[in-house]
């Protein structure tokens, strides 16, 4: 007996038909969910097992990308704070550097001299004498040899001018002598700077003098080169006679000599022209 | 050596027929694979495995995979995908029909060949279950899952080294094979 097997086109057709009538009903009628339903009933736990180790493997590489951004953050947080800090240090400054400059513009400039405000640009690395460089020049109108004042003394005095700039020569340098007198009693004398920046030494003191630790010296005006009653030193020790015939006094600059930024020249002004009304 | 060629038996090389587990199994393998957590944004470049792998047997193992097997599998994904039942199914027959009217002559090639003639076969099917979505009254159509047609030709090579060797096939046609010679 010969069982007939269906051909390829036959079969093909029927299939055809099979899943255009199922396509129909599905579409048009309701009677297809159930089947739907089990088939999903078994589909769905399956596709969420194998789901599960690619959840877990999700949850793992979140762990670290969540790590690293937070390492990222904190590296941003802390480059933040450091810049806020800086900005914290800058307005510090700025504030110090305020209250100086208003403290200069309280400060009186002695009759017939005119102030011209100036700011440090460097302090010379000079192992002979203490200098440092201000921003203003011969093209400001400064002048070698004019006072240097800050707003609570006497700082040295112009040296060389340059265009634009010019170097002041501390009180303190070595080579600088300053005639200065005695607030308290007028006595007259010689203040030598030592090299040092809080140090100032009166060298050939008369054994007799009348001087007492505290007495503040104030410039005499003798020289002509420093208008008098600029405050200089305030006396810290008086020294007897030792090795030499005379005394010696050590004083401390009153003035922030090498210390401030803000420094002011004083111009002497030509005889018979007054100063300008307004201040610098 | 002319005389050990002569001697030598001729003729293509006789494979043992592909055992149901291989076949029912890969199948199954393929068809887990297509329910993998793909991400979201490249799911239209994730080709239809248990397709792929429903013509390689069509092609290589035709007393297994037929025209029922291809319909059930496109019910299955029917299921899965949660399309209109019968639309996989369809689109599953009528390809497998395609692949077992033209699988003496696919047999002769090398998987290379074979997916450069497939690949119409496989962007047809993308295409066939597009537009019959939209003719049962879909609108809204993602015009990029057209693009997992080509990938899944691409994919034949690899599907066909892997089975290949699980079937115990050479890896050359014989008639490739006859050419070497």
């Amino acid at each position: 007996m010969f069982v007939r097997v269906m051909g390829l086109p036959l079969r093909l057709s029927l299939y055809v038909l099979l899943c255009l009538v199922l396509m129909t009903v599905d579409a048009r009628y309701d009677l297809l969910h159930q089947v739907r339903a089990g088939l999903t009933a078994v589909l769905h736990p399956l596709q969420n097992q194998l789901a599960r180790p690619f959840r877990y493997l999700q949850e793992a590489f979140d762990f670290f990308r969540i790590h690293g951004e937070l390492l990222r953050d904190v590296h941003r947080l802390q480059a933040e704070r450091r810049e806020l800090l800086l900005l914290l240090q800058d307005r510090e400054l700025l504030q110090a550097e305020n209250l100086h400059l208003r403290a200069l513009l309280d400060l009186d400039t002695p009759p017939g001299y005119r102030a011209i405000a100036v700011e440090l640009i460097q302090v010379l690395p000079n192992p002979f004498a203490r200098k440092v460089v201000v921003n203003r020049g011969s093209r400001q109108g400064v002048a070698p040899g004019w006072p240097v004042v800050d707003a609570l003394g006497l700082v040295g005095q112009v040296t060389r001018v340059y265009p634009n700039s010019s170097e002041v020569s501390l009180i303190t340098s070595p080579e600088q002598d300053v005639p200065v007198q005695v607030l308290r009693n007028g006595l007259r004398l010689l203040v030598s700077g030592e090299g040092q920046d809080r140090l100032l030494e009166v060298r050939f003191l008369d054994m007799h003098a009348d001087m007492q630790t505290g007495d503040i010296l104030v410039t005499s005006g003798l020289d002509g080169r420093y208008p008098a009653g600029i405050p200089v030193a305030r006396v810290l020790a008086t020294e007897p006679p030792r090795h030499s015939p005379f005394a010696r006094a050590l004083c401390a600059p009153l003035a922030g000599v090498g210390k401030q930024r803000q420094l002011v020249i004083l111009q002497r002004m030509p005889e018979g022209v007054q100063p300008p009304a307004g201040r610098p | 050596m002319n005389q050990d060629a002569t001697l030598a038996p001729r003729g293509p090389q006789l494979v043992a027929p592909a055992g149901a587990r291989l076949v029912y199994g890969s199948l199954a393998i393929a068809f887990l694979l297509g329910l993998l957590p793909w991400p979201g944004q490249w799911r239209w470049l994730v080709p239809d495995f248990s397709f792929i792998v429903l013509l390689y047997w069509n092609i290589h193992a035709p007393h297994r995979a037929g025209l029922g097997l291809a319909c059930g599998l496109g019910l299955l994904t029917d299921a899965a995908r949660g399309v209109l039942f019968g639309l996989h199914g369809l689109v599953y027959v009528l390809a497998a029909f395609a692949a077992l009217t033209v699988r003496r002559r696919l047999e002769n090639f090398l998987p290379p060949g074979q997916a450069l003639q497939l690949a119409p076969l496989f962007v047809g099917k993308e295409l066939a279950v597009l537009l019959l979505g939209l003719a049962a009254g879909q609108t809204v159509i993602d015009w990029w899952t057209l693009a997992a047609g080509p990938m899944a030709a691409l994919l034949w090579l690899p599907v066909c080294l892997l089975l290949h060797r699980l079937a115990g096939r050479p890896s050359a046609p014989p008639a490739a094979m006859a050419q070497d010679k």
